[in-house]
């Protein structure tokens, strides 16, 4: 199906620039320079000898110019930009060279300039590329000079930057087992086994979230800006592709459905329950690879430690407080009414559960959540 | 057929001769005349990481201990070639001290954390908070860079600017303060809308986090020289016409408005409307000055050769990464009116080194290590090392200002015909503006201002041929002086290596100091 769509989409995409290109007229070709050091269209084909309008447009917030080279020598043509050294400025960083077959002088943001050409008798793919300092190695793309106007497939093209060879399957990577799939490439030199952590950008969270991956496919987000558990889902962990990209604003996303959402900022509170709470995160200790979080609430140290239920069914929360010396309450989510709470110690009084100083040494609160048992039992 | 006989016996006569010249010259010259004086190497890195490298340094017991933006922190052993997981899951980690061969101090995104083995099995099970005491709005480019280390134990750290490329998030940390952008008509404002953004900070051994210095734009870079000064790199752009090179003083503030929103008891609201005249009397002037598309465009860690020889002649002089070519950038730097300016030079260009150089340590042995990143830019992976081979460049070894012109002094012996040829010796000044940014201008576009050729009148060689004294026409504050150097050799007639140099003239030698 896949195939299918990119075949698809480059016969949509030929038949387009094909249509630009009646017989005895010039083949006009636009070509912008976008955001992240790229030009919106990576190949165009002409046909030999063709006469070719080239439009170059600047519309990233950077510099830019335009070269055409000959066959195989864009990154020469690239490191001779770079060794014009103290001329650079002036010559638009365009080196003098029989290898530049045309160029298009740097242009700020905004600016267009057009160039009218004679396209090679010669067949062959000849690149064209920002030879701005920086940009050569990553901004480029080709043209193709043929008579039958065939161009290879997307994703083997050697003459495109490899970041662009999938633009034909956006929309394939919608689908969850691609996404899955794309997990599994290699992320890491060894092959991540739950239970294990990111701290990474996530929704719904503070820029300092940490994001961990249960065993039973279960996963959680711990924000240690209000120190607590804000929610856990099923299901697979997080895809990081977007961030990992780098130089965007992106989060990671979540695979699977989320299952739990705390609806209490500070779900735990030590003595004065009236007064919000002051908490700070100072750290954490992996205990066989699942993280123990210290903070403290109003300068009372607190460790929790969360843990999936053995039937995968929910989490077991740990919390110890050595030395709370008050009454200390814990506020079960009671919006989430398919989930069964229980404690291991304190008195629930009005939805709410109190421990005295010794009870909250060391309680846990175990959280059985019905969506996940009928997942588990649909399975 | 006897001839032919002969002459078979006397080629292979030949021959055997010709093999035993070459085994005696092999023997007699120990060293290959082209051996270059450095030689870039491959340092393999693991099967599945993706080495986007945001920190190297070396362990007391020489192993490299390096961090990738992937959150991995791994350890490689030189002698076994070897790498270790140490740790995993930290948030764009872009810097890692050492505390010693267990314990290591790592910016990453949301916090300065404290990573250790306290149980011995070779992979970390504490990471304690040092401090997370700063502002993240969540837009992707404020990076952290740092710990570097004081003599007295102080860390310093440094933070980006946000960029108009991405947003702020709904839920932020630290307080928001939107006079931290600039909100006249234009694209290209960096901006400091949470604390302490655009900032130098100074972390005491107790945890607590101290503004150090402002007007940083994009610092992605800090390093102390032997005698304790304080350097950081500035990427350019907007406010910063030229990559730079600060000599760092606390309270001191370094050119982009931005932070400035976050100093002690702030009142001018809105920097972004003082006028330019007065935040350029209040800003501190960059050291060194890098030549946009000339020099560098975005240089990050100054790192002090402190190998006492054996990375070759450049002891106490700055090596500068350079991450939009295969650059390192070397740095001489003089102290003129009471503060610090100099050149800059290209130290390596290529020789098998890659693009997108962003931390440098040197290892006990005193070969110099860089980690390269890209991360959605224009630079690369992995790792590489420099080592010296023992053969001496043929190189400027200092560029020093006089009342009148410069002093070259040189790694070696210069032929004397060649380097008394005045047309050896191309000068340009030019200047960069301070300004904000112009409207419709590309981010990294500079403009040389009042770009001019600048002849030499008069010429000197020391007697031990090593040292040029040039007179130049004029001399004006406030120019970088851009040397273009021609056909010199060194006596055995080796060219140098680098031909390109840039000193930053901020202030004039006075005539009475000048013996």
């Amino acid at each position: 199906m896949k195939v299918i769509n990119a075949i698809l989409l480059i016969i949509l995409f030929t038949v387009r620039l094909n249509a630009q290109q009646p017989e005895n007229d010039a083949t006009t070709v636009s070509i912008k320079a976008i955001t992240g050091l790229q030009f919106d269209v990576v190949r165009f084909h002409v046909k030999p000898g063709a006469k070719v309008n080239l439009i170059f447009t600047n519309a990233d917030d950077m510099s830019h110019n335009l070269l055409i080279t000959k066959p195989g020598t864009r990154l020469e043509v690239v490191d001779s930009a770079l060794k014009l050294e103290e001329r650079a400025p002036e010559l638009n960083y365009i080196p003098k060279s029989s290898q530049v077959l045309w160029s298009i002088p740097v242009l700020s943001p905004n600016q267009t300039k057009s160039i009218s050409f004679t396209a090679p008798i010669q067949t062959g793919a000849y690149p064209y590329v920002c030879t701005y300092p920086g940009h050569g190695f990553v901004m480029y793309g080709v043209m193709y000079v043929s008579a039958d106007g065939k161009m290879p497939d997307i994703k083997n093209d050697p003459n495109i930057p490899p970041s662009r060879k999938q633009d034909q399957d956006v929309h394939a990577k919608m689908d969850m087992h691609s996404v899955q799939a794309s997990q599994k490439t290699a992320s890491h030199p060894y092959e991540p086994i739950a239970p294990y952590l990111y701290r990474i950008f996530m929704d719904d969270a503070s820029p300092a979230a940490i994001a961990v991956s249960l065993p039973s496919d279960l996963s959680y987000c711990w924000d240690p800006e209000t120190c607590s558990l804000i929610y856990a889902w099923n299901g697979g962990f997080i895809d990081n592709t977007e961030l990992w990209k780098g130089h965007r604003n992106a989060n990671a996303k979540i695979i699977g459905s989320v299952f739990y959402r705390e609806n209490t900022t500070y779900p735990l509170r030590i003595g004065n329950l009236q007064k919000t709470p002051i908490v700070k995160f100072k750290g954490y200790r992996l205990i066989n690879r699942y993280p123990e979080f210290h903070y403290t609430i109003d300068g009372v140290d607190v460790f929790e430690l969360i843990l999936p239920k053995k039937d995968g069914n929910g989490l077991i929360r740990t919390f110890k407080i050595p030395n709370a010396n008050k009454i200390v309450c814990f506020y079960p989510n009671v919006e989430n009414e398919s989930a069964e709470y229980e404690f291991s110690a304190g008195k629930l009084e009005q939805g709410v559960l109190k421990l005295t100083a010794k009870e909250a040494m060391e309680f846990t609160v175990t959280m059985t959540n019905y969506s996940l048992v009928y997942a588990r039992k649909k399975k | 057929m006897p001839g032919k006989r002969n002459k078979m016996k006397f080629k292979i006569f030949y021959s055997l001769a010709a093999s035993f010249l070459i085994f005696v010259s092999a023997i007699l010259v120990e060293h290959d005349p082209v051996k270059e004086a450095y030689t870039v190497e491959n340092i393999k890195t693991p099967d599945g990481l993706t080495a986007e490298t945001g920190g190297i340094t070396f362990l007391p017991d020489g192993r490299l201990v390096a961090c990738f933006i992937r959150g991995e922190v791994m350890i490689y052993d030189p002698k076994s070639k070897e790498w270790k997981l140490f740790a995993e899951g930290l948030h764009e980690p872009l810097g890692i001290l050492a505390v010693n061969n267990s314990e290591f101090i790592i910016m990453q995104r949301p916090e300065l954390t404290r990573v250790k083995d306290t149980d011995g099995d070779g992979q970390a099970d504490v990471y304690e908070k040092v401090t997370d005491d700063f502002g993240l709005s969540g837009n992707y480019h404020e990076f952290n860079y740092g710990p570097v280390k004081d003599k007295e134990g102080n860390l310093f750290v440094s933070f980006n600017t946000a960029s108009p490329g991405g947003n702020v998030k709904s839920k932020i940390r630290g307080e928001f303060y939107p006079l931290g952008r600039d909100n006249q008509p234009g694209l290209y404002e960096m901006y400091s809308v949470v604390p302490n953004r655009g900032w130098v900070m100074k972390v005491t051994s107790d945890g607590k986090i101290q503004p150090y210095a402002s007007g940083l734009r994009s610092p992605n870079g800090l390093g102390f020289d032997q005698q304790g000064n304080l350097f950081v790199t500035d990427n350019q752009s907007d406010w910063v016409e030229t990559s730079t090179l600060y000599h760092i003083k606390e309270g001191n503030f370094y050119g982009h408005p931005a932070s400035l929103v976050w100093t002690k008891d702030w009142k001018r609201g809105n920097p972004f409307t003082i006028p330019i005249n007065e935040l350029d009397s209040m800003r501190t002037k960059a050291a060194v000055l890098f030549p946009q598309g000339i020099m560098a465009n975005s240089p990050s860690q100054p790192l002090c050769d402190i190998t006492e020889g054996k990375f070759g002649p450049f002891a106490g002089q700055l090596f500068v990464g350079e991450m939009n070519r295969d650059r390192i950038v070397r740095v001489m730097l003089e102290k003129v009116g009471g503060e610090f300016q100099g050149a800059c030079i290209p130290f390596i260009d290529g020789h098998g080194l890659r693009k997108g150089n962003n931390r440098l340590a040197f290892a006990p042995d005193g070969s110099l290590w860089v980690g390269q990143i890209t991360f959605g830019w224009g630079g690369d992976y992995g790792i590489q090392r420099i080592v010296y081979n023992g053969e001496q460049p043929t190189d400027v070894y200092s560029m020093k200002l006089t009342a009148k012109g410069f002093d070259l002094t040189f790694t070696q012996p210069l032929d004397k015909a060649r380097a008394m040829d005045l047309n050896n010796y191309k000068f340009r000044h030019y200047y960069y503006k301070y300004q904000r940014k112009p409207k419709n201008e590309g981010a990294d576009l500079s403009t040389q201002q009042d770009l001019q050729n600048v002849s030499v009148k008069h010429i000197k060689i020391s007697a031990d041929r090593k040292k040029i004294s040039l007179i130049l026409d004029e001399l004006k504050p406030g120019y970088i002086y851009e040397l273009k150097l021609g056909d010199i050799t060194n006596a055995e007639g080796k060219p140098l290596d680098n031909k390109l140099i840039c000193y930053t003239l901020n202030k004039l030698v006075l005539a009475d100091n000048s013996k």
